[in-house]
């Protein structure tokens, strides 16, 4: 008999309240994500090229896994508490009817086992598809695609996360059944009394509203500003004027929403009063839980934002050109020697082309300080109307006073490598070489619309006109070897001012078909096994996408988790938190249907509730979240990740799209539970 | 003259054959425009489920209940609710009174619900609360009231659509002996001047003594029904004839008048 009544209420549970069940399918799936990251795709991959920087991101994985729990934990909490609030009366009849406390443990700690199984038992498998299924689209996003996926289940992940999510299970149920174990009978019987409305000053709420405005204008101010990312003491004061502003915010709320009640009354919106003087009652009631919920909101949109960010500004690597560079040739006939070998070994063969990129220094002249000058360039540089791109070229083109020089002849065959048209230059012309690295694309428009006038320049005492646009293809596989200023000079031109002295790069590119019978990785490793034997120096485009890759991967995977996972919590909270209001306010529904309210129009009332619940925290959060975003873009990139408004907008707007995707989600399971609960409250009770 | 409320052979049985409930069996009565009724009798006789059948909350096995010439048993959806919203007032013992809404929210509320302005029945709201002396407490929540104000307010609730029937589910239930008789008497004058029915079901032989007529159920049936002569016969002379059925009723059916 005990335990079918366990099996029957468990299932009850279940589907009662999906939104409990669904929360505890979350936590599996991201308990098992944090855990198999070491055998994520992306990360073996990684670990073969950096293996000691994923050696000390893997050994984060424990301490995010500690976050995770504690964070988790507040999810589980609050599902359950409603979970079991719904059925204090139940519980208050079982006490009633003679069932001894002991035993009503027992049968609920039963029933919670019950339930854990079952979520580990359906949320486990799920967990490792959509393990799989992220490693396949990160992969797939990180734009190599080179990797023959297989299928990993990792055990100690399995386990790990079956026990982390049964000690939070276990750690909630104790602390709720303790709640509800303490309680008298007859409070459990009862509806669970509301208090009093408590009736406050309203000028006090107001203030409180001002306040907390102002303190989150200073923080937005100092965020975008810049000035919070100087020093630890002032990112904290923007960081306490943010959460003593979001808090005096929600605490003064219900001093706007006393406007409205008592203004603006329509004639034609039913249960107006009733349904504000609701929102209004949660918004008094939870206001620090509100605060709470929408500080995990913005501190979910503000990971995502950083996240998108860093990935897509490491994602924006140039296209890929070549697979290797050969390094450590000072002449040609070192660069014959290496092509020797190459062919001795038989391993030219994977490339369909191999040239030299040459790259000197000016050797005519001893004198660094003036070898070159375009006073003209800086002069057009100063007439443009200031902004910060004038002010960074103002500053990097004052030291371009000795730059490198490149050989057009080896620039062109990049170019042609890459796929694009050649240079030509005529006589005394010479174009302009910027690395991306050091240079905002913003900066580069800038100097484009200046060449565009061929502007004269000093080449050790030669007048030389600077022409074309800026060049900015990678010279080499090794991305640690850039250059920010440099000149492309014709072949003779090259050879007079190096002096015949210069550094010499072979560049390879590896034949299409190669490539394509195996799949880049494979190639690259299999080749990187025998290269190493040759004894040649070699730099692969592989090791460095893979530090490339170790940011974008390590950053915005964490980063987005982190996202996700503090947006989940927030709206649990709140749905659950509306649930279980409106439960306590049963008694009031019941009193509107006798007046004649219709099931329909309850449900659209409750559904304005719930719109208005969920949406200011929501609401708040966006606020802050673009102001927190803008200075995420100032304060964390690199400077020439600064693209400026359109990136910001854009990942604004995506920011914004994926939070209301989520949470007319969460809306519309917050709905459909609501309704489920007024249509129990059409049938009559007989109260005497 | 029409009568606002017919229930003809309204019957609603409990449970299967063999542990049966006759909880109505067969009661016809009506009710006349500005009556007031009373019904009296002893828990479980069937007074609550013959105000539910009529408040629409349960629906009767069989019989027919007429309201101004209309069948409500075949009303549904949008007239159902209009029904219970605008043709009767619904006054509970407990006052249901929502808490987290002012007194005048409270009684703007039947309005609200049905689509009626509110400037229509702003009118109507400082004349009922004039009237029943709760003008000063309208701005206040339920929880700064007392058991005399709430019951007053909900009154106003239950009057603001004009209704041709007020159900009244013992309303003096939860209130003391003084402000019992203050309610009584302003319902019962708002009976004589509105010329509003109401039928009122209750336990109290008090609250029943402001009554025109009662109707005595028991097990489902009418068993007795008493008319006070009006005026000849005082309230007092009333009541003490009710007290008298009441006796009777306790003594069970051997000493049917």
């Amino acid at each position: 008999m005990f335990f079918k009544l366990v099996s029957l209420n468990s299932r009850r549970s279940r589907k009662e309240n999906g939104l409990f069940f669904s929360s505890l399918l979350i936590s599996v799936l991201a308990f098992y994500m944090i855990l198999s990251l070491p055998q994520q795709d992306v990360m073996l991959f990684l670990n073969r090229m950096e293996s000691y920087a994923i050696d000390r991101l893997l050994s984060m994985i424990p301490i995010l896994y500690g976050v995770t729990l504690f964070l988790l934990f507040f999810l589980i909490y609050y599902a359950g508490r409603y979970q079991l609030e719904r059925r204090r009366h139940e519980f208050g009849v079982c006490l009633m009817l003679g069932m001894r406390r002991g035993r009503l443990f027992a049968m609920l700690l039963l029933e919670e086992l019950g339930s854990s199984l079952l979520s580990l038992a359906v949320g486990l498998p799920a967990a490792v598809l959509l393990s799989e299924l992220v490693s396949l689209v990160t992969v797939r996003l990180t734009g190599i695609g080179i990797i023959g996926h297989q299928t990993t289940l990792s055990w100690k992940a399995v386990l790990w996360t079956a026990a982390g999510f049964l000690l939070i299970r276990l750690a909630a149920f104790l602390i709720l059944s303790g709640r509800i174990s303490r309680q008298e009978i007859d409070s459990l019987l009862a509806d669970a009394p509301e208090d009093a409305e408590k009736q406050t000053a309203s000028p006090l709420h107001a203030a409180a509203i001002l306040a907390g405005v102002l303190c989150l204008a200073a923080a937005y101010g100092l965020a975008i500003s810049g000035t919070a990312w100087s020093g630890v003491r002032t990112m904290g004061t923007t960081v306490a004027f943010g959460l003593l502003g979001t808090f005096l915010f929600f605490r003064g709320l219900r001093f706007p929403m006393e406007l409205v009640l008592k203004s603006g009354r329509r004639k034609d919106r039913r249960l107006h009063v009733f349904h504000m003087r609701q929102i209004q009652e949660t918004v008094i009631r939870r206001s620090n839980t509100l605060a709470v919920c929408s500080l995990l909101i913005l501190a979910a949109l503000c990971c995502f934002g950083a996240g998108v960010s860093i990935f897509r500004y490491y994602g924006q690597s140039e296209p890929y050109v070549l697979a290797y560079t050969f390094t450590g040739m000072d002449s040609e006939k070192d660069a014959e020697t290496v092509r020797q070998t190459l062919t001795a070994y038989g391993l030219d063969a994977p490339f369909s082309d191999l040239f030299e990129m040459r790259i000197g220094h000016i050797r005519t002249t001893e004198d660094y300080e003036h070898a070159f000058q375009m006073e003209p360039v800086m002069s057009a540089l100063r007439n443009m109307p200031p902004s910060a791109d004038t002010e960074v070229l103002l500053n990097n083109l004052g030291y371009a006073t000795y730059p490198y020089l490149i050989s057009l002849d080896s620039y062109n065959r990049l170019l042609s490598a890459a796929g694009m048209p050649e240079l030509s230059l005529e006589q005394g012309e010479a174009a302009v070489y910027m690395g991306r690295d050091f240079t905002a694309h913003g900066q580069i428009e800038l100097l484009d619309r200046i060449l565009e006038s061929e502007p004269e320049a000093v080449l050790d005492q030669e007048t030389i006109r600077l022409t074309r646009t800026i060049q900015t293809v990678n010279l080499v596989a090794d991305r640690s070897i850039t250059l920010s200023f440099a000149l492309i000079l014709p072949d003779d031109r090259f050879e007079y001012y190096t002096q015949g002295t210069c550094s010499i790069y072979l560049n390879g590119v590896l034949a299409e078909e190669t490539e394509a019978q195996a799949g880049l990785l494979a190639v690259i490793s299999d080749l990187n096994d025998k290269f190493d034997r040759t004894g040649l120096s070699y730099e692969s485009y592989l090791q460095n996408m893979g530090r490339q890759l170790f940011y974008m991967v390590a950053a915005s995977y964490i980063t987005l988790y982190l996202a996700v996972i503090f947006l989940l919590i927030a709206n649990t909270v709140i749905g659950v938190q509306f649930l279980m209001g409106q439960q306590k306010s049963g008694r009031r529904y019941r009193t509107l249907v006798r007046l004649g309210a219709a099931y329909e129009t309850l449900c659209r009332s409750a559904g304005k509730q719930i719109h208005w619940y969920f949406g200011i925290p929501a609401v708040v959060a966006v606020c802050s979240s673009l102001f927190g975003v803008w200075s995420l873009l100032t304060g964390i990139l690199p400077s020439s990740a600064r693209n400026g408004r359109s990136e910001m907008l854009l990942i604004s707007a995506a920011m914004i799209l994926v939070l209301s995707v989520i949470e007319s989600i969460y809306i519309m399971a917050v709905k459909r539970a609501s309704d489920r609960y007024l249509l129990t409250l059409m049938v009559p009770m007989r109260e005497e | 003259m029409e009568p606002v409320l017919k229930i003809e052979s309204l019957k609603k049985y409990y449970g299967r054959s063999k542990n049966q409930t006759k909880a109505l069996d067969g009661i016809s009565f009506q009710v006349m425009p500005g009556e007031f009724l009373g019904i009296m009798g002893s828990s479980g006789s069937g007074k609550s489920t013959l105000l539910n059948c009529i408040a629409t909350v349960t629906r009767p096995d069989s019989g027919s209940i007429t309201m101004n010439g209309r069948q409500i048993q075949t009303l549904k959806g949008a007239e159902l609710a209009d029904y219970r919203g605008k043709e009767i007032g619904y006054l509970f013992q407990n006052f249901e009174l929502l808490d987290n809404l002012t007194g005048r929210e409270n009684i703007l509320l039947p309005p609200s619900l049905h689509g009626v302005p509110e400037r229509e029945s702003r009118k109507r709201l400082e004349h009922l609360a004039s009237y029943l002396g709760v003008t000063d407490v309208l701005p206040k929540f339920p929880a700064q009231m007392s058991g005399g104000q709430k019951q007053r307010i909900a009154a106003a609730r239950a009057l603001i659509l004009n209704p041709g029937l007020i159900l009244a589910d013992e309303p003096t239930g939860a209130l003391d002996s003084g402000n019992a008789k203050a309610l009584m008497e302003k319902l019962s004058c708002l009976n004589q001047k509105e010329n509003a029915a109401i039928l009122m079901v209750t336990h109290d032989s008090g609250a029943a003594s402001y009554c025109r007529r009662i109707l005595f159920i028991q097990d489902g049936v009418i068993f007795h029904e008493l008319r006070r002569c009006i005026p000849e016969e005082s309230r007092q002379e009333f009541y003490s004839r009710i007290l008298n059925v009441m006796a009777q009723l306790g003594g069970g059916s051997a000493n049917v008048l």
